[in-house]
């Protein structure tokens, strides 16, 4: 049997990761939970891949989480569990990231994979997308800023070039005070599970009166979808919302969103629960003293 | 050339980079304690510690082990701690047959030395990420609950 191998390089700083990604074009392994499924091969046999690797994972650079002034940057590589542990993550994505998987794998597997990998399903990505989280991607040229929205392009696509690395995830000006959050994750099986539906959504409240309304959902396109034009239409309104208010947001979300058939549900489930999850965040889970983030 | 530190033995491979970790351990290594489940990391039966966190030993390739520290079952088997879990687990009859044990009780020796008085939703996480097609769990829960005790002091 000829042994399909490629080269692979493990550099020990981030320079050298990217002076050789600008000289040749290859595949870069973070945690590789997502990767390693997708390249497997028969057992005993390496996991299969086109180009030469780039492993990252170790990188020290790629592990700091920090603030500046309201914004929180979060390194690349910082896996499940270390954001997990700590203190200025902010208390929803830490619920959040308590539905991923199960320790294992959250020991392993990294934030910025998590985006890479681009699953519409990805769970973290439904809070990224109302955080309005930032992408910084680095290459010897230099640094870049995109909103993960249109970093995130479709299933397993981003837009970054081969010379580039994500290095830092930035959460913009996080106020968890007098805002509402939830995070909802439906799937077979609560551990290990890849989500079916997966809902996030935040209201910020002054005075009684709503003043910020945010609500994306995961598993229902090819990419996690958020709708501002609807989001504004509660901005003003008082709270608890009037039951027209609901059902004309809800029935806004119904004509949006378009999910499809797969192995792993259906269309008219997946549509039929995000709208359920929506209706009940507006209607109960805020009120809910378990939800508020505060 | 991988370097690596393997049940406290300090190993090297030339094994190829993207070769998964189970594999190297057991055909390389002879460490068959390791199962093999899914191979999708939804299983938990190829759990090992790396630097002392569990993972999946199906996930990872071989190149990003480089300098870290593995034990597997074959190597945590050895340990004190190993005879209480393994004292628990048969007194609560825990184990049936026998395949998801090596994972859970990695899972176990980690939770416990992370959380040594775990209550029992924390075990239940603890372990959600492995498998037992027999007990219902509930028969495990117990051995880690039983363990929890009787090692008192020493996770």
């Amino acid at each position: 049997m000829v042994m399909h191998t490629v080269s692979s390089y493990r550099f020990e700083s981030l320079e050298e990761t990217i002076s050789q990604l600008s000289k040749e074009d290859c595949q870069i392994i973070a945690g590789g939970t997502d990767i390693m499924v997708q390249h497997k091969s028969p057992r005993g046999v390496p996991a299969k891949f086109e180009k030469p690797i780039v492993f990252i994972d170790h990188l020290k650079e790629l592990k700091k989480i920090y603030q500046n002034n309201q914004d929180i940057h979060i390194g690349a590589c910082c896996s499940y569990s270390e954001l997990l542990k700590h203190p200025l993550i902010p208390k929803i994505l830490k619920v959040a990231i308590q539905q991923i998987a199960a320790p294992a794998i959250r020991n392993r597997g990294t934030l910025g994979g998590n985006i890479c990998n681009a699953s519409p399903a990805g769970d973290t990505l439904p809070l990224l997308y109302i955080y309005n989280a930032k992408i910084k991607l680095r290459s010897s040229k230099g640094e870049r800023l995109i909103e993960i929205k249109d970093f995130i392009q479709g299933p397993r696509k981003v837009k970054i070039s081969k010379d580039e690395i994500l290095t830092e995830i930035i959460l913009p000006e996080v106020q968890e005070e007098g805002t509402h959050f939830v995070f909802e994750k439906v799937a077979n099986r609560r551990a290990d599970a890849i989500a079916k539906i997966s809902f996030a959504g935040s209201l910020r409240l002054d005075e009684g009166r709503i003043i910020d309304a945010r609500f994306a959902f995961g598993a229902v396109g090819p990419t996690v979808v958020r709708f501002m034009d609807i989001e504004q239409t509660i901005v003003g309104e008082a709270f608890p919302l009037d039951n027209m208010v609901i059902d004309r947001v809800v029935a806004g979300f119904d004509r949006k969103i378009n999910p499809i058939d797969d192995h792993r549900s259906t269309a008219v489930y997946r549509k039929t629960v995000a709208l359920n999850l929506l209706r009940y965040f507006l209607k109960k889970r805020a009120f809910k003293e378990g939800h508020r983030i505060n | 050339m991988i370097k690596f530190k393997l049940n406290g033995k300090e190993v090297e491979t030339s094994a190829p980079p993207t070769l998964r970790l189970i594999d190297l351990l057991r055909d390389e290594f002879d460490l068959i304690g390791t199962k093999e489940g899914c191979g999708d990391g939804e299983c938990g039966a190829c759990s090992v510690m790396v630097n002392n966190l569990v993972q999946n030993s199906c996930l990872i390739p071989i190149g990003a082990i480089e300098c870290a520290d593995i034990l597997t079952i074959d190597g945590y088997s050895k340990t004190e701690l190993f005879k209480i879990l393994s004292d628990c687990y048969s007194e609560a009859g825990a184990v049936q047959c026998g395949f998801c044990i090596p994972g859970m009780v990695m899972a176990s020796a980690a939770l416990l030395s992370e959380n040594p008085n775990p209550t029992e939703e924390e075990i239940r996480e603890g372990i959600s990420g492995n498998l037992c097609r027999c007990t219902g769990y509930n028969m495990i829960v117990d051995a880690i609950s039983l363990a929890a005790k009787k090692g008192d002091g020493i996770w």
